[in-house]
């Protein structure tokens, strides 16, 4: 295999990781605020990582550049729709977990 | 001038007139203002730390405009009023013209919005007291604000040129040279120059202007990506860990950046960088959530603030005291 080949593979392993992250997270955390922050950042990590690794295998010289566009794209629209889904629970009034939650018995 | 909702307005307006006056011999403009504490507090000190903090914002400001003129533009800054208390339009007046005499100035530009008089509208009052003494009086000709902010600026040629170029290359880059996609890539280009050019730009596009923060943009993406890569990693640990330390808080502060882009940059490196995540923005308000006690510390180090200020207006901007130094720390009530 050749270089590009094991880092693409490295890059790709990175996505999966911080997929898998993202998704543990979705489900352990405790409200909707937490929860945005793990769907939003480790997922775009992990999107962009992924991408990274297909650009850098795909020969093509113009899958290339659309994996690079699609990856500026994810950096652009993932922070944006995660405030979406923020500033929407904030405008229902939705108080934010905190650790007191914790302490009076809320799930943790 | 003082702080007021026209007042960036304002300060493009004055830079623009004195470039248009100045017929190649260097024009200077006094941004000039009244010293704000003692109209509070008659018998206290003069206190000028807001207005110095005023003035430095409004030349960051200046610098921006000036980057955008070929005419040479010099800018002075200074707080009048200091040594005596001001109370009635024709003191006011008085404490301006001295001002204006002692530094040979013969136009005065007023923030339409300006009112200096805590509560009482003076504004009038103090134009035609400043004609009475001989000075060419006028109000910045600027959009006051609405309850819907307006998308419509007005389109001008670069405009069009720039957008229509950036679309038309981005367009070619996924397409292929050929003769077809030429023609509906200048289709296109022209109807997105056409619906989206007087909203793009805030001011005039120039291409040094452009080259130099395109160039500042690429040294804040790689910092901007090492900090998004660290900051995963704590999440991991943290969403990982078998006892879930977290520790969320809503937290409040006001950043110091101005204007749609600069804000918006920020606000997506902020949701970007994970544990915080930017909820609400007003004006310059940020509402923030924030994930763990190390995040919220990380945000009010304001070290993507002071990156998006480089980027946007470089390296003296990027000086500014952080969120922590300025006592914005809050929590959201």
């Amino acid at each position: 295999m050749a270089i590009s080949e094991y880092a693409a593979v490295a890059l790709v392993a990175g996505g999966a990781f911080f997929g898998l992250v993202a998704a543990v997270g979705l489900v352990r955390l405790p409200d909707v605020y937490t929860r945005t922050h793990a769907a939003s950042k480790s997922d775009t990590l992990g999107a962009v990582l992924a991408l990274g690794g297909v650009a850098l295998v795909i020969d093509a010289q113009l899958a290339t550049v659309k994996a690079v566009f699609l990856l500026l794209f994810m950096f652009l629209t993932n922070p944006t729709a995660a405030h979406a889904i923020a500033r929407a629970a904030r405008d229902q009034g939705i108080e934010p977990w905190t650790t007191d939650d914790a302490d009076a018995g809320g799930e943790p | 001038m003082a702080d007021s909702v026209t007042l960036r307005n304002t300060v493009a307006y004055a830079v623009e007139e004195a470039a248009a006056a100045s017929d190649g011999a260097p024009a200077t403009i006094h941004f000039v203002v009244f010293e704000s504490a003692r109209a509070v507090d008659p018998t206290g000190p003069a206190d000028l730390g807001d207005d110095h903090e005023l003035l430095d914002r409004v030349s960051v400001w200046a610098d921006e405009d000036r980057a955008g003129q070929e005419a040479s533009v010099e800018v002075e800054l200074a707080v009048v009023g200091a040594d005596r208390y001001l109370f009635s339009p024709d003191q006011y007046a008085d404490a301006l013209a001295d001002y204006a005499a002692a530094h040979d100035v013969d136009r005065v530009v007023l923030d339409p919005e300006y009112d200096p008089g805590s509560g009482a509208p003076m504004l009038w009052p103090l134009a035609t007291e400043l004609q009475r003494r001989d000075l060419d009086v006028e109000e910045a000709p600027v959009e006051r604000p609405r309850r819907q902010t307006v998308l419509g600026r007005t389109g001008t040629a670069r405009k069009y040129v720039a957008i229509f170029g950036a679309s038309f290359l981005f367009y070619q880059a996924l397409g292929a040279w050929t003769t077809f996609d030429l023609v509906t890539g200048g289709l296109t280009a022209g109807l997105v120059a056409a619906l989206l050019a007087p909203i793009v730009f805030g001011h005039q596009p120039s291409l040094t202007h452009l080259a130099v923060q395109t160039v500042r943009m690429a040294v804040y993406a790689p910092y901007l990506l090492w900090e998004i890569a660290k900051a995963n990693l704590q999440i991991a640990y943290v969403v990982l860990h078998p006892s879930l330390p977290i520790d969320p808080e809503m937290v409040e502060f006001d950043a110091a950046v101005w204007g749609d882009t600069p804000v918006t940059t920020l606000a997506n490196s902020i949701t970007l960088t994970p544990g915080t995540l930017t909820v609400d923005v007003t004006e310059q308000s940020f509402v923030v959530h924030s994930l763990t006690e190390a995040t919220r510390d990380g945000l009010f180090e304001g070290s993507l603030e002071r990156a998006v200020r480089f980027v946007f207006w470089g390296r003296a901007a990027a000086r500014i005291p952080s969120p922590r130094e300025r006592g914005e720390e809050g929590d959201d009530g």
